[in-house]
């Protein structure tokens, strides 16, 4: 099978650079494992400062509304964060003194939500709170269900009940300006943590929860939808198991799924993910890339690896690969012209390029650019 | 009576002191026991949690060994729901002395340890993960134990028999009268408080910090303290224990335990300073991974779940400055015999596997020291939750049809888990990894005096499993949060306890466990804002 690009990575970086470039009329194939960051996506892009219309403008005809406006974002252990460009169901405040007296709505039993370290946070802001946790505010089915509630679980639920959800907040509501909602709504449908903000009378703050993140699993499934919808070729639950490379260019690769058919492309783009989506493995001895064994920039002694304190920056989250100014990759020094590497394969953190969901979108739009240009061959 | 008086306060809360309050306990006595930290965070908590026959001491230190295996009966019948019956093989490999074995077989049966042996074939049936190049293997009664189950069970039999604990408290200084110790000044770690507590008799059960106490008692007892790293394997390859059939070395012995399995260990001394903290070097890493494959070779590709290293509290024989004549032997002093101090005992020396022998030896002399006149019967009477001893029957008989949670609950709680609530918020899960629920952490909370996440992992399991924390750290904060109802000291303690199951998991940070640690470091920051 052959395509003008063939991108290895099926989460955040793969599917914009896919995206992309089908909107720019070009065949594309996309071989994902299926594990993602996207899974724990916290709802912000990391690092994006300035408001970035192209990405705006892909995400929306996506059916993914993003908004921008540099603030901070309350985060699910009561701590603030700067936040600027994110989804619609993140709120972005001016302050974190942002309301006089909030009300916290959980649902019973459910342990993934942190209500107690969220009220505590927010009354060192001034800012009273109230906890509830309605035993009847979901589907009576979840009620008996015995064992775990978990995030995804219970939005499956309120994908078709949030409407009753927002009538019992709404009877609970008191004197508060604002309400703090987990973020387990909307997973199939974008609209309705709007339409649940624009249903109750006061400020509506969704707040996230421990993964599987709710909002990162909707978008994951809505730019796959987009990518299909543009006509690429989305190859889930599929590995890279080989790759021929000739000539300082990459020919085609196998993959586990397509028995003895290769996937041949002028060009390829390598996002596969950091550690935890196994873009970068390692052993006693090094970190190292699986698929096409690419120079890893790294410590070489082990116990340089890591701080020992947990908080700390990590060095071996700085680790990745190493590649030429236009994002080209290197093999034992030198570059593979028609390779791109993008996203958190290149390590966590990368100057120009920022870190997290910013480099993923920073750098597999610039990996297109180059693909688009008429100067790359 | 006044609350701060008692006949005997023991200082330590490891498996030693909780075994010699549960005696003193048990034989009528007003105990009250001090721990600087948690329960079990010394030596018990780090080891192999091995059930020795004694087989591996035979030939080295015969009465060790024989000590070894008539504990080693007696707690299978007193603590069965924190002990697993598995067996032990001492194999020898290529590379051993072929003679050894013979040497040894005839040292266990001197000892009275039933030692028999068997022909590598059948070694390979009984236990396939052993290395298959074995040329000889010896089948032993070696077993596994929970060492933090069984001390926690000590603790609260002497509570239900009125003892008091109190746990994250210092011991500042000695209250003396005379030639003779009366007391204790006391700090509380977490809030500050100042109390004494006062006691014709003080027991120093210390371990490795026992050196410490004394010398605040004016007393010199010199140790060796001789550190122990160990590598806990995420799952679990081995149903008995592997011994190596060699004169005790480094990284020879490979134990199971639940759903894991440990090797170890190394033996290094170390100074005084470095006991609060003991890392655990590349080197030591890689020489467990080494020696450890040559055990069960499937161990050189089995995810690592964390590197961590004990001190052992090795006496020195008085007057050997240099610490050469060391015992593993038990050392119990009468300080006012051996330095004119009245009111003072120091409980050493010996193993987990000892400890209720060396309880029963202190606990003798403080009953001298007082005057009392009854027999130990710690020998005779199980622990708490061990009175069944299938914990699947103990399982069935609570709740008809349990679930495996409920199960894991039993193994752990033994017949003390029929107080579990079975509603469905009390089965929810809190811990993936280990099944363990709700109701568990509330039980522990409740009974088993908890202040910190750290605590209740040693009670519950949570946070022990392959996610080392991820997931349930996060919940079992809340609930503490609750409990205790302070949520910046939940907080706090979520970062400690997050930093404790790091500086474990950094020295074997490669594979699936730096794939997890990258989740889980980037969840906590950028996803959940600690």
């Amino acid at each position: 099978m052959r395509f003008d690009t063939v991108i290895i990575g099926g989460g955040l970086a793969g599917l914009t650079a896919g995206i992309s470039l089908q909107e720019a009329g070009r065949s594309t194939a996309i071989v994902s494992t299926g594990q993602n960051a996207l899974h724990f996506f916290s709802g912000s892009f990391e690092s994006l400062e300035e408001a970035p219309e192209r990405i705006v403008g892909l995400f929306a005809r996506a059916g993914i509304p993003l908004h921008y406006s540099p603030g901070v974002r309350l985060m699910p252990l009561g701590t603030f964060r700067p936040a600027a460009l994110s989804l619609d169901d993140v709120s972005l405040l001016d302050q974190p003194k942002f309301a006089r007296k909030v009300l916290i709505v959980n649902f019973q039993d459910y342990q993934d939500f942190f209500s107690s370290f969220l009220a505590d946070g927010l009354r060192h802001q001034g800012i009273a709170c109230r906890i509830v946790t309605p035993g009847h505010l979901a589907d009576p089915s979840m009620r008996v269900r015995a064992g775990e509630l978990r995030s995804v679980q219970i939005a499956r639920t309120m994908d078709k009940f949030w409407e009753k959800a927002v009538q019992e907040i709404r009877i609970l509501l008191k004197d508060e300006d604002a309400v703090i909602l987990p973020q387990v709504f909307g997973l199939e449908d974008p609209t309705i943590p709007g339409r649940i903000r624009a249903g109750i009378p006061a400020r509506v703050i969704f707040v996230g929860t421990l993964p599987p993140s709710v909002p990162g699993t909707r978008t994951q499934r809505l730019l796959k939808r987009r990518y299909e919808a543009l006509g690429g070729t989305y190859l889930a639950g599929d590995k890279v198991l080989q790759a021929r490379v000739e000539g300082g260019r990459v020919r085609n690769v196998t993959t586990r799924n397509l028995g003895g058919h290769i996937l041949e492309a002028d060009h390829f783009i390598l996002a596969t993910g950091g550690y935890f989506s196994k873009g970068l493995k390692s052993n006693p001895f090094r970190v190292y890339e699986p698929v096409f064994g690419l120079d890893v920039r790294q410590e070489a002694d082990r116990s340089k690896w890591y701080d020992a304190d947990f908080q700390a920056e990590q060095p071996y989250m700085a680790f990745g690969v190493e590649t030429d100014a236009a994002l080209h990759p290197l093999r034992d020094g030198q570059p593979l012209g028609n390779l791109y590497a993008v996203g958190s394969v290149l390590g966590a953190t990368r100057p120009e390029l920022g870190s997290g969901a910013g480099l993923a979108l920073r750098s597999a739009l610039a990996a297109v650019d180059q693909i688009l240009s008429p100067l790359d061959l | 009576m006044d609350a701060r008086e008692f006949d005997v306060i023991i200082i330590g809360g490891g498996i030693t002191g909780a075994g010699t309050q549960r005696d003193c306990a048990m034989r009528g006595l007003r105990t009250l026991l001090i721990e600087r930290s948690d329960i079990a965070t010394g030596a018990t908590g780090r080891n192999h949690g091995m059930l020795h026959s004694g087989a591996r001491y035979a030939v080295s230190d015969p009465e060790s060994a024989a000590e070894c295996i008539r504990e080693n009966r007696i707690l299978r019948q007193i603590a069965a729901h924190c002990i697993e019956e598995t067996d032990g093989l001492f194999v020898t490999l290529p590379e051993d002395d072929p003679h050894y074995q013979a040497t040894f077989v005839d040292a266990c049966r001197r000892a009275g340890i039933r030692a028999e042996v068997i022909d590598p074939a059948q070694a390979r049936r009984l236990e396939p993960s052993v290395n298959p190049a074995l040329t000889g293997a010896v089948r032993v009664p070696d077993g596994a134990v929970d060492p933090f189950r069984l001390c926690a069970a000590n603790m609260l039999d002497a509570k239900i028999r009125g003892g008091q604990v109190r746990l994250h408290v210092d011991v500042t200084g000695f209250i003396r009268e005379g030639d003779a110790l009366v007391g204790v000044h006391t700090r509380n770690r977490l809030t500050g408080e100042k109390v004494d507590y006062f006691a014709p008799v003080i027991v120093n059960a210390a371990g490795i910090w026992g050196h410490g106490i004394a010398a605040l008692a004016g007393v010199d007892i010199k140790m060796y303290p001789a550190k122990g790293a160990l590598l806990i394997f995420a799952h679990r390859v081995n149903q008995m224990v592997i011994n190596r059939c060699r004169m005790p070395s480094n990284a020879d012995i490979l134990a199971p335990g639940d759903t894991v399995c440990i090797v170890g260990t190394t033996s290094t001394r170390i100074p005084y300073k470095n006991l609060f903290n003991v890392a655990v070097t590349p080197e030591e890493v890689d020489l467990l991974i080494t020696e450890g494959a040559k055990l069960a070779p499937s161990l050189a590709s089995t995810r690592i779940l964390r590197a961590f290293a004990g001190v052992r509290p090795l006496v020195s024989a008085d007057d050997d400055p240099t610490g050469r004549s060391i015992s593993r032997g038990i050392v119990c002093l009468d300080h006012e015999e051996r330095d004119g101090l009245k009111g003072f005992i120091t409980i050493t020396g010996g193993k987990l596997m000892t400890y209720r022998l060396m309880a029963e030896r202190a606990t003798d002399l403080v009953c001298r020291k007082l005057g009392v006149d009854k027999p130990c019967t710690t020998a005779t009477t199980p622990l708490p939750g061990s009175e069944e001893r299938s914990y699947e029957a103990v399982a069935q008989r609570i709740w008809e049809a349990p679930s495996t949670a409920q199960k894991a609950a039993a193994s752990r709680l033994g017949t003390d888990a029929a107080r579990l609530r079975d509603d469905r918020a009390g089965t929810a899960l809190v811990c993936e990894c280990e099944e363990v629920s709700v109701s568990e952490i509330d039980n522990a909370i409740e009974r088993l005096d908890v202040s910190t996440l750290t605590d209740l992992r040693r009670r519950t399991r949570v946070g022990m499993g392959t996610c080392q924390g991820g997931f349930c750290a996060c919940r079992a904060a809340g609930m503490l949060a609750r409990a205790h109802g302070d949520t910046d000291k939940a907080r706090k303690d979520l970062r400690n306890f997050m930093t404790e199951r790091w500086k474990g998991n950094f020295p074997i940070g490669w594979g699936d466990t730096l794939r997890e640690a990258e989740y889980t470091q980037w969840v906590y920051k950028h996803v959940l804002g600690l």
